[in-house]
């Protein structure tokens, strides 16, 4: 990819600006793209195209988020389509000016038996970060999701921590427009520290929030609870909707918990970007 | 003023027919699991679960509830676990029940904290005053499961309980001022204290 990022130029800082819009429909050969925009700093990759399945790999041609960023990403999967979205590789959110917040804007909209898994790679928080993300999931009748967000406070192995940063991270799920999960982190200032506290991380530096909703959610419990480590957990919060969380020392950590669960609830491997 | 005191001592009493004593919110696994074993670690949770999880969210909750918002899916929605859903919806159910039956409220079956914020509005009761006495019941019900199974002293969770009043207050004093974007959580290990919970044996508490 070769696209320059958008900069738009404010008294600020500069800002980049990108969106993707795609939506994929079920034919006889297979989940195929029925309509893609993209703009700005923000790119949809096909790499695997052979299947039932499609996989979709979003690539931040910004290189992070930082203060006053604006990115947005709709993903529709009409009737019957099949889609795994993941990132090229982990987001970063930089220090950002006082003031300036970066913005993720994600809504996926999944028809009636669709199928979408949701499987962006770590999202980093350096020190001074400042990121507000809003992840809206709707479900169709007979859809079903698998929505993962891990997060990581700083680059433990490079001693970096997270002294003065900014997050609020929504997840709305409704099936049929009623919520029927909701996820909302917001922690400001030293995110170490909180993270240090005995009810919230113990010292964590990272953490992920799974969801898995749809058909096959009950019979997945005891599996995931048999492969999950202490300091996770998996809960079969309503029929037919698996609330998982996972802590760890660090990312390294966090994926060895994350990926066989991921696995377990995708019936799949992962999408390459997380492999190499 | 005094009566409205009064109605709220009973309301959040522990002996208020909710089943309150029965629920540990997850804190029987982190006792377990030898994460809190003194005062010290009691205080640290409790003030965690009120000021970044459950008590601050509820009374964000109670608040919305107390100006007439339609909060129910979004109370149902915010739980974590099934466990915490199953508590706040038959806490609720037991509250609601009683308020009808007492006072005459018409006050129909939703999560605990919404249903205590629609019987106080109908009452006139402030919602601050409600928030705060709501709050400091869930620290008192936290308190009582540590002291039976850490164990420790009956002086000891008194002083525990006494300690994190002034957060209750400031926590009420928030929510009071505050919207349903304000709802938020990062206990997220009492969150996976909850979810272990469900295979916890054997075990006291029904969370």
């Amino acid at each position: 990819m070769t696209a320059l990022p958008t900069l738009i130029v404010t008294d600020a800082q500069p800002r980049a600006v990108g969106s993707v819009s795609l939506k994929v429909t079920a034919s006889d050969r297979g989940t195929e793209i029925a309509r893609l925009r993209h703009e700005g700093s923000m790119r949809a990759l096909f790499p695997r195209r052979d299947s039932q399945r499609i996989t979709a790999v979003l690539v931040n041609t910004a290189g992070g988020v930082t203060g006053g960023d604006r990115f947005s990403v709709r993903v529709e999967a009409g009737e019957g389509a099949d889609i795994t979205i993941t990132t090229q590789a982990a987001e970063r959110a930089y220090r950002a000016q006082p003031g300036q917040t970066g913005r993720v804007d994600t809504v996926l909209t999944i028809g009636p038996n669709a199928r979408l898994a949701w499987l962006p790679q770590e999202t980093i928080l350096f020190d001074g970060s400042s990121l507000e993300r809003r992840l809206t999931v709707d479900l169709g009748a007979g859809a079903s999701a698998l929505i993962v967000e891990p997060l990581i406070f700083g680059r433990r192995a490079m001693n970096e921590g997270v002294s003065s940063a900014r997050l609020s991270d929504r997840i709305t799920l409704r099936r049929d427009g009623v919520p029927i999960y909701l996820d909302r982190i917001c922690m400001e200032g030293d995110l170490v520290a909180r993270m240090s506290r005995p009810a919230t991380g113990q010292g964590a530096a990272a953490t992920s929030t799974v969801l898995f909703a749809g058909e096959g959610a009950e019979a997945r419990l005891a599996a995931a609870r048999a492969i999950l480590p202490e300091t996770a957990g998996i809960s079969l919060v309503r029929p037919g909707l698996l609330a998982a969380r996972l802590l760890a020392e660090d990312g390294f950590d966090l994926r060895r918990a994350l990926l066989p669960l991921i696995r377990l609830l995708a019936d799949d491997d992962l999408p390459r970007p997380w492999m190499i | 003023m005094t009566r409205d005191l009064l109605t709220l001592a009973q309301w959040l009493s522990p002996a208020f027919p909710v089943g309150a004593f029965a629920y540990s919110q997850g804190l029987e696994v982190a006792i377990r699991d030898g994460h809190i074993a003194d005062a010290k670690g009691l205080t640290l949770w409790v003030e965690d679960v009120l000021d970044h999880g459950a008590g601050r969210s509820d009374a964000i909750l109670l608040a919305a509830a107390w100006r007439g918002e339609d909060v129910d899916e979004v109370a149902r929605a915010f739980q974590p676990t099934a466990e915490r859903l199953r508590e706040t919806e038959r806490m609720g159910e037991a509250f609601s029940r009683t308020v009808r039956a007492v006072w005459g409220l018409g006050v129909a079956d939703a999560p605990y904290p919404v249903v205590v914020g629609r019987a106080a509005a109908l009452r006139g009761i402030a919602v601050e005053d409600t928030a705060a006495l709501y709050l400091h019941a869930a620290a008192a019900t936290l308190v009582s499961v540590a002291v039976r199974l850490v164990p420790l002293g009956q002086t000891e969770g008194q002083a525990v309980l006494a300690s994190v009043t002034p957060l209750c207050e400031r926590i009420a004093r928030e929510a009071a001022n505050s919207t349903l974007d304000d709802l938020s959580s990062s206990t997220f290990l009492a969150d996976i204290a909850s979810m272990r919970h469900e295979t916890l044996e054997p075990r006291i508490f029904q969370s």
